[in-house]
């Protein structure tokens, strides 16, 4: 088996193929760092000037440095979050004033390794079993006293060595290299979490080359594995993940966010005509307004609490998506991270409210604690990667059952 | 001649496995997005009248001029096209608290996604092999001994490959739009269906532009197996990297100052400091008209009564008084507009700034033919950057005749009542004007998109052309 694979790397590391393939993800990879963590030193730069003075009622966090790899919902979540007597006033950073950012996801690492690396692993195992045959060289192999099985693990091994080597040689070269920059500092439990989401990476890619192997012993030719790949990568990739958060939206009955906030107003309105009408205090009445809406955004985040599950259920039939849930939470960007964020401000809130109604001026500073990675993983993210790992095995089995039919001739 | 190429070209993709898999997948895939998406629309307009029902309830009863606006502040409805093609719709709204994060993580899928990736990738998988692959067979050779020229062959080929590709889009869109016109809840009108025929033009236009790429990349390479991977690679490049790093790119080159700083900078000068500014100079201006009218100089320590008391009974005093009290507004006037002015200049230049940004971010984008086709799709069926600053301006003019209103309303109220706050009491405003949201016209969106179709006309001809070139030259052995 051995021999397979030292076989497989050396001919990958003479093909055309992997010339082609190892040059654009390093390229890729660069560029995402590099742009990245551009845009992450640019945000920092942003915070540091708009930090809070002390006693203001300003809930702001710094940008994440692990949204250099994964920028998950990092915009919104290092958005600024004013606490006035009657809610919250949100204001967006740099991102907000130029709508093309809109239009495309950022590309960074989790976006090229969902979508390029998994197309790049596809395109190593989508040949491997069926070109073989067509050149003659499988009967060959396999008149050698050598099992199917081994010759399936090699194969498997042999190409997974020599896509992930060059993979973490480029992506821990550009973590040193950006380690070098005094801007962007990494704490200790960040590398940790850097390490799991490579690792996390690292079964992603796994997932694929199982794929395109499966593929590969169950069709005769090369021609159409390769075409039935590419479609079911972009059903994987793009169109599951997409249409699963559509269809998790119709079974869910939640109000728009813009509805929420025209209630807000309307109830606020009242209660201030009310305020003057019945000659009573403003400040009871906006109390009344704040509680009632309050009330109303309870209702709405336990709905849409809902949907976030039934979204993430859904979404889970592609692996793409499971990959993007764990690494975002891994990365403390995700939906979890920011739903977690929004109750600790909530609950910032109610207490500053009730510093205003007591009069107290100076209020507390807002701090945030991160979700720890024990807590991400118990909370959803040891289920992602389990099931993950679940794919490959599967795809791993697929690929055995078909090779040990494949017909060599 | 030319024909029995098209011909041949057509039978061969038709009876191919990735025909009959681009068939069934193109066939699921649009009628189930048209399916959700037009859901999607009912219920957001469901969502839509229920929201303008509740804001005429609240008319009805609690409407003072105060707070009016903030509660009929026009928004935009769901429009027809919802249900084929979502562009900015999408609710990532990060002005609000609650906002909605799961499309920022999963973009919605719609036309304009079907087009731009899958069928992009389609046109590449079809042409690949289209010169390397005949020549590896064989046929190439056997094709050119035959009495017709290289750019016959190589024109029916690409038109051979656009037809067929379009066969199953053509069938899946029928399919598509026949869910569309059952559902009575979704009325497309003339300019819809307009708009729907200029988009699937340019989808012909992006499609063969893909076509040409495969063929030219096929033409470069000897082998089908290599020149799969450097079309992959092109692809992955010009559809998946160039539009998403481009507003990056030029978030660097062309930098914005940060709206929070400049929001907050923008509330010091027209709050904290105009304060100070106006204290100033209604102090220089009271000490001014202490000195010109001696008369007034008791005031400091008078109390409001007495003050009314005083204006009543020395009409001299009163005159003075008045004085006073012009200037002391005019001097608080002044504050307002040599601190607006600053605001005024902070806001100009981030403006400029954010313009100058988006504008270098478009330029850059649109060196992928993706983010060119996403610009003109977006902006033909209204769902686009036009959309969206349409709709700002409709709502200014709406803001525009709200103010006309409530200033004229609030007169009226006051001749009746002139104890009256009009600003705090219930006031019927059944009459208020409505905002109505008018779609823009056809013709003034296409000729909004007539430089993004140049740019994909020409990079199209650019592509062929090149295609041309490298498949003259190519050598059949």
């Amino acid at each position: 088996m051995g021999a397979i694979v030292k076989k497989e790397i050396i001919a990958n590391l003479l093909s055309y193929k992997f010339f082609v393939v190892i040059g654009l993800t390093t390229l890729l990879l660069a560029i995402s760092l590099f742009v990245m963590s551009r845009d992450f030193k640019d945000r920092l730069a942003d915070f540091q000037l708009n930090q809070p003075k002390t006693g203001e009622a300003v809930a702001v966090i710094p940008p994440n440095p692990l949204s250099i790899f994964a920028k998950g919902l990092d915009e919104a979540m290092t958005r600024s979050f004013e606490i006035n007597k009657t809610g919250i006033y949100v204001q967006t950073g740099r991102q907000s004033g130029n709508v093309i950012f809109s239009f495309f996801p950022s590309p960074d690492f989790v976006y090229i390794v969902k979508i390029v690396l998994s197309l790049v692993a596809l395109l190593f195992g989508f040949d491997q079993i069926s070109r073989e045959r067509e050149q003659g060289t499988l009967k060959l192999m396999l008149a050698n006293p050598l099992s199917r099985a081994s010759v399936l693990a090699g194969k498997w091994l042999g190409n997974y060595l020599s896509l992930v080597i060059p993979f973490l040689l480029v992506t821990l070269l550009g973590i040193a290299v950006l380690g070098m920059d005094p801007a962007i500092r990494l704490p200790v439990e960040g590398i940790g979490r850097l390490a799991l989401l490579i690792a996390t990476s690292c079964i992603y890619i796994a997932l694929f080359l199982s794929l395109g192997l499966f593929i590969s012993a169950f069709t005769r030719r090369s021609a159409t594995s390769l075409v039935v790949l590419l479609f079911i990568w972009s059903l994987l990739v793009f169109i599951l993940p997409n249409l699963g958060t559509l269809f998790a939206r119709q079974c869910v009955e939640l109000p728009s966010v813009r509805a929420l906030r025209e209630k807000e107003q309307q109830i606020l309105t009242r209660e201030i005509l009310l305020s003057y009408s019945d000659k009573t205090s403003v400040d009871a009445h906006i109390r009344t307004a704040v509680d009632e809406y309050g009330r109303l955004e309870e209702d709405y985040h336990h709905k849409f609490d809902d949907l976030v599950r039934l979204s993430k259920a859904v979404n889970r039939i592609s692996p793409a998506a499971s990959f993007v849930f764990a690494a975002t939470e891994i990365a403390g960007t995700g939906i979890g991270e920011e739903s977690s964020l929004k109750k600790d401000i909530l609950r910032y809130k109610s207490r500053i409210q009730e510093d205003i109604r007591s009069g107290t001026a100076i209020h507390a500073a807002f701090a945030y604690r991160y979700r720890s990675v024990g807590r991400v993983l118990a909370e959803g993210g040891l289920f992602d990667l389990a099931w993950l790992f679940l794919f490959t095995i599967g795809f791993i089995a697929a690929g055995y059952a078909a090779i040990l039919r494949y017909d060599v001739r | 001649m030319l024909s029995a190429v098209v011909k041949k070209e057509i039978r061969g993709h038709v009876l191919s496995f990735r025909f009959v898999v681009t068939f069934a997948l193109l066939l699921v895939i649009v009628p189930v997005t048209v399916l959700i998406l037009t859901n999607d629309y009912v219920r957001k307009q469901d969502d839509y009248s229920r929201r303008q029902a509740e804001i005429e309830n609240y008319l009805g009863r609690y409407a003072h001029f105060n707070r009016l606006w903030n509660v009929v502040n026009p928004s935009q409805p769901p429009i027809p096209f919802y249900a084929v093609v979502r562009g900015l719709s999408a609710e990532v709204n990060m002005e609000m608290f609650d906002n909605d994060p799961l499309p920022v993580m999963f973009p919605l899928i719609d036309l304009t996604f079907i087009v731009t990736i899958l069928l992009s990738l389609t046109g590449l998988i079809y042409s690949y092999d289209a010169v390397s692959g005949e020549k590896e067979d064989g046929t190439l050779k056997l094709m050119l001994a035959n009495d017709i020229s290289r750019s016959k062959i190589i024109i029916g080929k690409i038109l051979g490959g656009v037809t067929t590709l379009l066969i199953p889009f053509a069938v899946a869109m029928v399919v598509g739009l026949f869910i569309i016109l059952l559902n009575p809840r979704v009325g497309w009108k003339g300019a819809d269906w307009g708009a729907l025929g200029l988009i699937l033009l340019a989808a012909v236009i992006y499609i063969s532009l893909f076509v040409c790429m495969g063929i030219l990349i096929s033409s470069r390479h000897q082998s089908s197996s290599s020149s799969i991977f450097t079309s992959l690679v092109v692809w992955v490049l010009l559809v998946l990297v160039i539009p998403n790093i481009s507003s990056y790119i030029a978030s660097f080159v062309r930098p914005t100052p940060s709206p929070i700083k400049v929001s907050r900078e923008i509330f010091r000068f027209t709050q904290d400091e105009r304060d100070v500014l106006g204290r100033k100079l209604e102090k220089e201006k009271r000490a001014e008209v202490l000195k010109a009218y001696p008369v007034l100089n008791s005031v400091a320590g008078m109390s409001e009564a007495e003050i009314q008391a005083a204006i009543k009974n020395d009409p001299a005093f009163g005159r003075a008084f008045a004085i006073l009290d012009r200037e002391i507004e005019a001097a608080w006037q002044e504050a307002n507009a040599i601190q607006g002015a600053k605001a005024k200049v902070l806001q100009d230049d981030l403006e400029r700034k954010q313009r100058a940004q988006i504008g270098l971010s478009t330029v850059l984008s649109m060196l992928s033919p993706l983010a060119d086709f996403t610009y003109l799709a977006t902006d033909l069926s209204n769902t686009g950057i036009r959309s969206r600053n349409h709709f700002e301006m409709l709502r200014e003019a709406w803001d525009r005749l709200f103010e006309e209103y409530s200033e004229k309303r609030m007169e009226v109220l006051k001749k009746n009542n002139p104890a009256m706050d009009v600003w705090n009491t219930a006031v019927d405003v059944s009459d208020m004007p409505r905002f109505k949201y008018r779609e823009e016209l056809l013709a003034v969106r296409l000729e909004g998109v007539l430089p993004d179709f140049a740019v994909l006309i020409v990079s199209g001809l650019a592509v062929f052309s090149a295609a041309y070139v490298s498949f003259i030259r190519y050598d059949p052995r």
